[in-house]
């Protein structure tokens, strides 16, 4: 009946997997759960500090894993970052493109150095850091691709029209990528977080107004944790998640519920 | 970052409850045995008591707990009686899938009335009325888990089955509903919809020779899937993992039916 005897768990044993932006927040969640279920880590930040935090985490755990400093906006840095790894493991099997930028600019007070900054990072970087493991992945046949979106790519966000076009487009990619690489066995999915308690959100809004807001506007009335975006990221980063592509799967506690 | 969820080495379903519909056969079956492989009491819920109990006896081979409960879902009176059987024996339910359904191959000009009543019967008035009798317990405990099995054809549609395609996306629409209206008791309610999963059912339809073909001509990825990718994702959402995560469709399609978000 079954081709795959894997009931236990989501496993990621044996597996390479790539974080970018894992310094910090959601990225640095998924780094340790990985890691936590069996994966090696690449530790991609711009801030080696910040890596080396997360790495030092890890490493505290008796994970494995590597620290990889690059500016994605740069996709040299990206192909140098990612040739590190095959190099150190010989593959990659996973990569989180969790790295991006926000901030709030109205529309009328938008630049240009705003505009590519954004795009840059967000749509760009992903796209370039993505380039950089499909050869190693269509050789071997298999992968796992997972672009961190956003809420603000489904319904919008208002002040912040680059991100939420930057997540639009992030969508798009994982849709393109999903039925152009699956001849290669190699899915491609989103996740679309809502309101997560990232350090960024504390400093932002402080407790009292995450719970404030969490009461008035998440339906499930809290945040979330970084690490539960993580638990999705795992689900598919690992072999349960075989026959998923081309998904945008949201995380947020209710908030939006829309599309399908 | 810190987190209250310290259950990170698997989607453990330890101590669970879990309901399922149509779990005699097909995909609720391959969910019945992977949610008791994980460590949850299965209520394996069929119309046929005979394909019900060989579920069970699956499970208990693998040193799982389970038992049968057979009814009809489109009776909302078996629905209560069965919600009341699987509570009696082991005192709550957890996690509802709502998986029960049927489909037939029937064109608008040949509808009859029968046809349609019994599409909707089955699909929307048999999850709704299971989740109605289960959802008081899941209020009490404040959580819950809903997860109701749609399908691509709820997405997209197919051709020659509108009320099943109707019926499925009927699902979709208490999936959001629901969502919102249990948000407060913590019960989250997620759909999963399948694409094309070589069930029994369509390797009897299709053979395998005409599945290998479909396969080929018109999935990205270039296969079925198999009823156990169908069964993770329903595991994944039944756990504690999931726990941030309602209102939402998850589509399992090897790459069909990329639209939507």
């Amino acid at each position: 009946m079954m081709a795959t005897d894997q009931r236990k768990s989501a496993r990621l044993d044996g597996k390479v997997a790539v974080i970018t932006g894992a310094g910090a927040g959601m990225g640095k969640a998924e780094a340790i759960f990985m890691a936590e279920r069996g994966a090696r880590v690449g530790v991609q930040d711009i801030s080696r500090e910040a890596a080396d935090a997360t790495a030092a985490e890890i490493r505290k755990a008796g994970g494995e894993c590597l620290v990889l400093v690059g500016d994605l906006a740069k996709p040299a840095e990206s192909a140098r970052n990612m040739a590190e790894v095959e190099a150190k493991w010989g593959a990659i099997d996973v990569l989180v493109n969790n790295a991006g930028i926000h901030e709030f600019k109205d529309s009328e007070q938008m630049d240009e150095a705003s505009f590519d900054r954004m795009f840059n990072i967000n749509v760009k970087g992903l796209f370039f850091a993505t380039q950089a493991v499909i050869k190693g992945m269509k050789a071997r046949n298999g992968g796992k691709i997972i672009n961190i979106a956003s809420t603000a790519a489904l319904v919008g966000q208002a002040g912040s029209p680059h991100y939420s076009g930057s997540k639009g487009a992030v969508l798009a990619m994982t849709k393109s990528w999903a039925k152009e690489l699956a001849p290669w066995k190699i899915t491609v999915n989103a996740i679309c977080p809502g309101p997560i308690m990232t350090d960024m959100v504390i400093r932002a809004r402080g407790i009292e107004g995450a719970k404030k807001r969490a009461e008035t506007e998440i339906p499930l009335r809290r945040y979330g944790e970084p690490v539960e975006v993580a638990y999705l990221a795992g689900f598919l980063a690992s072999a349960e998640s075989d026959f998923i592509t081309g998904q945008a799967m949201a995380i947020n506690g209710g908030t939006t519920i829309v599309g399908i | 970052m810190g987190t209250a969820i310290d259950n990170r080495t698997s989607a453990s379903l330890d101590g669970k409850v879990v309901y399922i519909t149509g779990a005699g056969a097909g995909m609720g079956r391959e969910d019945a045995l992977l949610v008791a492989s994980r460590g949850a009491r299965v209520a394996v819920q069929d119309i046929d008591g005979k394909s019900a109990e060989e579920t069970v006896a699956k499970i208990a081979a693998a040193g799982g707990q389970a038992f049968a409960i057979v009814g009809d879902v489109s009776k909302p009176e078996d629905c209560k009686r069965m919600a009341k059987e699987a509570e009696a024996k082991w005192g709550r339910v957890d996690a509802l899938v709502n998986n029960a359904g049927i489909h037939e191959r029937r064109d608008l000009e040949a509808m009859e009335e029968v046809h349609f009543d019994r599409m909707f019967d089955v699909h929307v008035k048999g999850s709704f009325f299971t989740t109605q009798a289960l959802v008081p317990g899941m209020k009490a405990r404040k959580a819950g888990k809903i997860i109701n099995i749609a399908s691509t054809a709820g997405m997209v549609a197919t051709v020659g089955d509108a009320h099943y395609c109707a019926a499925k996306a009927a699902l979709l629409g208490l999936t959001k509903s629901w969502a919102k209206e249990l948000a407060p008791w913590n019960i989250n309610v997620n759909a999963i919809c399948p694409g094309p999963i070589a069930t029994e059912l369509a390797v009897r339809n299709r053979g395998w020779d005409g599945i290998r073909e479909r396969a080929e001509r018109e999935i990205p990825l270039r296969r079925y899937g198999d009823p156990i990718d169908v069964a993770y994702a329903v595991a994944f959402l039944a756990s504690s993992e999931s726990d941030f995560i309602t209102g939402q469709s998850m589509p399992i399609a090897g790459g069909l039916a990329i639209v939507g978000i």
